[in-house]
């Protein structure tokens, strides 16, 4: 056990032992082969878990509230180290294969989840944002890294149209620091109930603007379209980790903004019912029309998106709960089918729908657990994902907005079909040859895979072990710090 | 006793997947003998009392069940017709280990769907009982499955989705602390947020009714499965909606189903006749059985939508045991199948070679059109004089239905069985074996329960009434 020198470190610990993974990997690289530090950092997460656990209920904070270490953060947190443990687990398999085995790649991805640890963790907006930023500037490095002409295009992609969010995000924070006068969650919280009607004005500018930011982080329609080009085209184990990690931080920041510091201010709920309204419908349609598996797959995630943002609509004590459990849940289930992607490949196009094909005959164990992750991802019990998608229906709906519940339930019913089509193929017999790759069977991998389809299949079966720890209404109501 | 019936053959399935491929069958005919043995104890105890603990506590989400009258008959049927399926595809699937586990697993599905006690509960078996049926028209299915599956999972799935969104308004709306039934009834919603909640409701159970317009799933679904008609039967105890209705949809939404009665009534007529009228049509054996079911289904929600206590509990009677002949007749399909290779109905002398085949056959179509000393008759019966008393017009309509079947039935009978047998036909060879069982069991219940109704009103009857008891004076 680490002692901790000092009370102020103690918030801070999660992410300087992350931190440390990057600078290890960033100067051990030189001696040490990929793998060796692929395993470091691996230790590294799970010590940064467990040092998260320690602070259970100490509601430390640090920076004199700057950096905050409550139970919201520490739930997110966990999260994103699940995520982040599972794309270093394929990498360890895959990244060879993706031409990206090189101890930048490490570096970078520590880099990128020391920056969704100190949005999760953050107390202000200056603070989000430089998680933000650290985790973007290390994302578009990520999309970028393999030498391909697509990654290249993926990454550019990602750096203009991720660049345009930041700028409009920073030009949101800077009008509600005008209108509030503070940057803390809690001052702004604080002030926002009793402005004068010409500082209403802008900070219903500065939410709205805000929103916009992070609606391109998270892949919110209209400003979703990004997406699919990048994640489609970065390969595997990246788009894994862009569409976990990153999106659960992106989550988190807006859980952390919406939720605790602009939970009162006007305007912004209106404008977000409506982009989830869009998400839910452009997202669902568009990935019934794929052929590319792995694209098929990024078009879900923009679709859970608009499921993700429903939470956002509830009140913070139903939605924080909803979108606590929901995302972890989808990364678990993201990740486990990526996961599967990632191993059967046989290059980093991804697999075409049709090429699943008779998968069950050929590798029956992975093709259940990818067609436990549809199940689960399409909405169906005993899967976890139900339950994710029942909290998040329930969260809106009890907040008075049935017309979304109502629009998301039928939505899902397109997303059952595009998951159908994949998961029903793979069970049907085949005569023609395999078409995947056929050494993609690694203990790693399937690790991953299998913590992925267990915690989907347990946490359905006894949502309460996860949820028990998420519902607290304490938790999610004192989100801007006290 | 109750957790055991239920979870059972959901570990024997997943038993089968680890035991030896010569053991298979065996295997999965004990469990499913088990379930069904453990379904008559209960029913010899009298029933399983309400057995009540916190599922997800947080959220109100109990683990409720009971098996008692309706549910308890329902999933005795259900135990006996899974047994009968496993009987039926361990002699006709080759290898059929994989067909088998399915079965088991829809089995918990389905008794969990008759046992729930709780909403979320009653969502989750709901749903839990798709994924072997869409695995096994997956892995079994013909050429054009794949648009048979995507239409009954979307069906399904757009019906339960907006259920669940009345699931969350019903505890929301009515502040009830949890989704058990109880609690349910005693926080109950009123006014037209009711009416809207069993809209929503209601769309999911004329799903799997099916009833019309709801029901373009159900022909694809049963003209593409497996020809051993195994999966069919499966489909057959699937149509829980009636089920559903009785224990759900009448209980919560009182109001919901007066104020809606003529108009579900007049679906419901037009349902039995319209699916009659196109059976008739019909040149495929499972498209003629699958609308012929439809017709049945129709029937069913005529006298659940009546709210008559006649016709109600002639509408449970009916769908319990429709179950029985209307299984018994796919699987008498299928082996006709196997022997002419054609699922058609035109094929014409199959009654010279095959006696007893087509003996067995009439008898099931006689119980399935509802001809007096069969089960059938009994139910469509009290269904007809049930809403004869609140709607007679509409009850007229749908008695003309059982002209309609009369016709579909006997035509394709005709062509199939009797007329002559073409020159340079296979020889048709007779049941042997267990077949005689497969067919002769069902048979022997429908004709059982069609001239000793007692067993089965006696624990109907008392179900019913509670039931109607709490929509006041009816």
């Amino acid at each position: 056990m680490l002692q901790i020198p000092d009370v102020a470190l103690a918030p801070m610990l999660p992410i300087l032992i992350v931190l440390a993974g990057a600078i290890a990997s960033t100067v051990l690289g030189f001696n040490l082969p990929r793998r060796a530090l692929t395993i470091i950092n691996l230790v590294m997460l799970v010590l940064s878990g467990v040092s998260m656990m320690t602070l259970w209920n100490s509601g430390a904070t640090a920076f004199g509230g700057g950096l905050q270490a409550d139970n919201a953060a520490i739930l997110l947190g966990l999260t994103i180290l699940v995520g982040s443990i599972m794309t270093l687990l394929v990498s360890l398999d895959t990244a060879y294969r993706a031409r990206v085995s090189f101890p930048e790649f490490d570096a970078m991805l520590m880099y990128a989840i020391t920056g969704t640890l100190l949005i999760a963790f953050s107390g202000d907006l200056i603070v989000m944002l430089i998680g933000l930023e650290i985790m973007s500037l290390s994302g578009y490095v990520l999309a970028t890294l393999q030498a391909s002409r697509r990654a290249e295009e993926s990454g550019l992609k990602y750096f203009l149209l991720g660049a345009v969010g930041s700028a409009i995000l920073i030009y949101g924070i800077a009008f509600v620091y005008g209108a509030t006068g503070s940057l803390s969650y809690a001052g702004i919280a604080a002030k926002a109930s009793g402005l004068t009607p010409a500082n209403v004005g802008i900070l219903v500018g500065g939410a709205l603007l805000l929103l916009a930011g992070f609606a391109f982080k998270v892949a919110l329609a209209p400003f979703h379209q990004w997406t699919p080009d990048v994640y489609s085209g970065a390969p595997t184990s990246v788009s894994l980790f862009l569409s976990t990690v990153v999106k659960v931080a992106a989550f988190a920041g807006m859980l952390r903004v919406f939720g605790g510091a602009l939970a009162d201010a006007p305007g912004w709920a209106s404008v977000l019912q409506i982009l989830t309204a869009a998400t839910l419908i452009i997202g669902n349609t568009a990935a019934l029309l794929q052929r590319n598996f792995k694209r098929m797959l990024a078009y879900s995630a923009v679709a859970h998106t608009g499921f993700l943002a429903m939470c956002l609509l509830g009140t913070p004590q139903a939605g924080g709960a909803a979108l606590g459990y929901y995302l972890l849940v989808y990364t678990l289930m993201t990740a486990a089918a990526l996961a599967v992607v990632a191993a059967l490949q046989r290059d980093e196009l991804g697999m075409e729908i049709d090429d699943l094909r008779g998968l069950y005959y050929r590798h029956p164990a992975y093709a259940v657990a990818l067609a436990v992750c549809l199940a689960s991802l399409a909405g169906l019990p005993p899967f976890a994902g139900f339950f994710g998608k029942y909290l998040a229906f329930q969260a809106a709906f009890q907040n008075g907005y049935v017309w979304i519940s109502v629009l998301a339930a039928l939505t899902s019913v397109a997303a059952l079909i595009y998951y159908l089509r994949p998961g029903m193929l793979m069970f049907m017999p085949d005569r023609t040859p395999a078409r995947e790759y056929p050494n993609g069977q690694r203990t790693p991998t399937n690790f991953a895979v299998v913590l992925g389809v267990l915690g989907v299949t347990v946490l359905g079966i006894l949502p309460n072990i996860w949820y028990g720890w998420v519902q607290n209404p304490a938790i999610w109501q004192f989100l801007a710090g006290r | 006793m109750i957790h055991f019936m239920i979870f059972l053959p959901l570990l024997g399935s997943l038993l089968l997947l680890i035991t030896p491929v010569r053991w298979r069958e065996e295997v999965a005919g004990f469990f499913a003998a088990v379930t069904l043995g453990l379904g008559l104890a209960i029913w010899r105890a009298g029933g399983a009392d309400l057995f009540s603990i916190n599922w997800v506590p947080s959220l109100g989400i109990t683990y409720s069940v009971a098996l008692d009258g309706v549910s308890l008959t329902l999933a005795l049927v259900t135990a006996f017709m899974t047994l009968i399926a496993i009987l039926y595809a361990s002699r006709r699937v080759a290898n059929p280990g994989t067909m088998l586990a399915l079965v088991l697993a829809m089995e918990t599905g389905l008794l969990g769907i008759f046992a729930a006690r709780d909403l979320i509960l009653f969502y989750v078996f709901f749903e839990d009982a798709l994924l072997p049926a869409l695995l096994m028209l997956a892995i079994y299915g013909k050429a054009h499955r794949m648009r048979a599956l995507v239409k009954f999972a979307a069906y399904t799935l757009f019906g339960s989705l907006l259920m669940l969104v009345s699931i969350i308004g019903i505890k929301s709306l009515g502040g009830s602390p949890t989704f058990a039934l109880v609690d349910l009834v005693a926080n109950p919603v009123t006014g037209p947020a009711q009416t809207w909640l069993y809209l929503g409701f209601l769309t999911a159970m004329a799903v799997k009714l099916p009833l019309w317009p709801l029901h373009a799933w159900l022909p694809d679904f049963h003209e593409q499965n497996h020809d051993s008609g195994v999966p069919d039967l499966m489909g057959t105890l699937y149509k829980v909606g009636g089920y559903g209705i009785f224990r759900f949809g009448i209980t919560l939404f009182p109001d919901a189903s007066e104020e809606l009665r003529p108009i579900l009534m007049g679906l419901a007529a037009f349902t039995a006749l319209y699916a009659a009228w196109i059976a008739f049509r019909q040149t495929n054996w499972k498209r003629l059985l699958a609308y012929a079911g439809l017709s049945h289904m129709g029937f069913v929600a005529l006298g659940l939508f009546s709210l008559n206590e006649t016709a109600v509990i002639g509408s449970m009677y009916l769908l319990a045991f429709q179950n029985v002949y209307t299984g018994a007749l796919f699987l008498a399909v299928g082996m006709l199948q196997e022997r002419i290779g054609s699922l058609d109905t035109r094929v014409g002398g199959v009654m010279n070679q095959a006696g007893a085949l087509g003996g067995l056959t009439m008898a099931l179509w006689f119980a399935s059109i509802a001809v007096p000393g069969f089960a059938g008759f009994v139910g469509e019966f009290s269904i007809l004089l049930g809403a004869y008393q609140v709607q007679p017009w509409i009850a007229f309509v749908a008695g003309l239905t059982t002209i309609a079947a009369a016709v579909y039935a006997l035509s394709a009978f005709q062509t199939t069985f009797w007329q002559g047998r073409p020159l340079g036909g296979v020889r048709v060879p007779d049941l042997h074996s267990t077949e005689w069982l497969v067919l002769g069991l069902p048979l022997a219940v429908a004709l059982l329960f069609g001239v000793y109704s007692a067993p089965a009103l006696n624990l109907i009857q008392p179900a019913v009434r509670t039931v109607l008891a709490a929509l006041g004076g009816n």
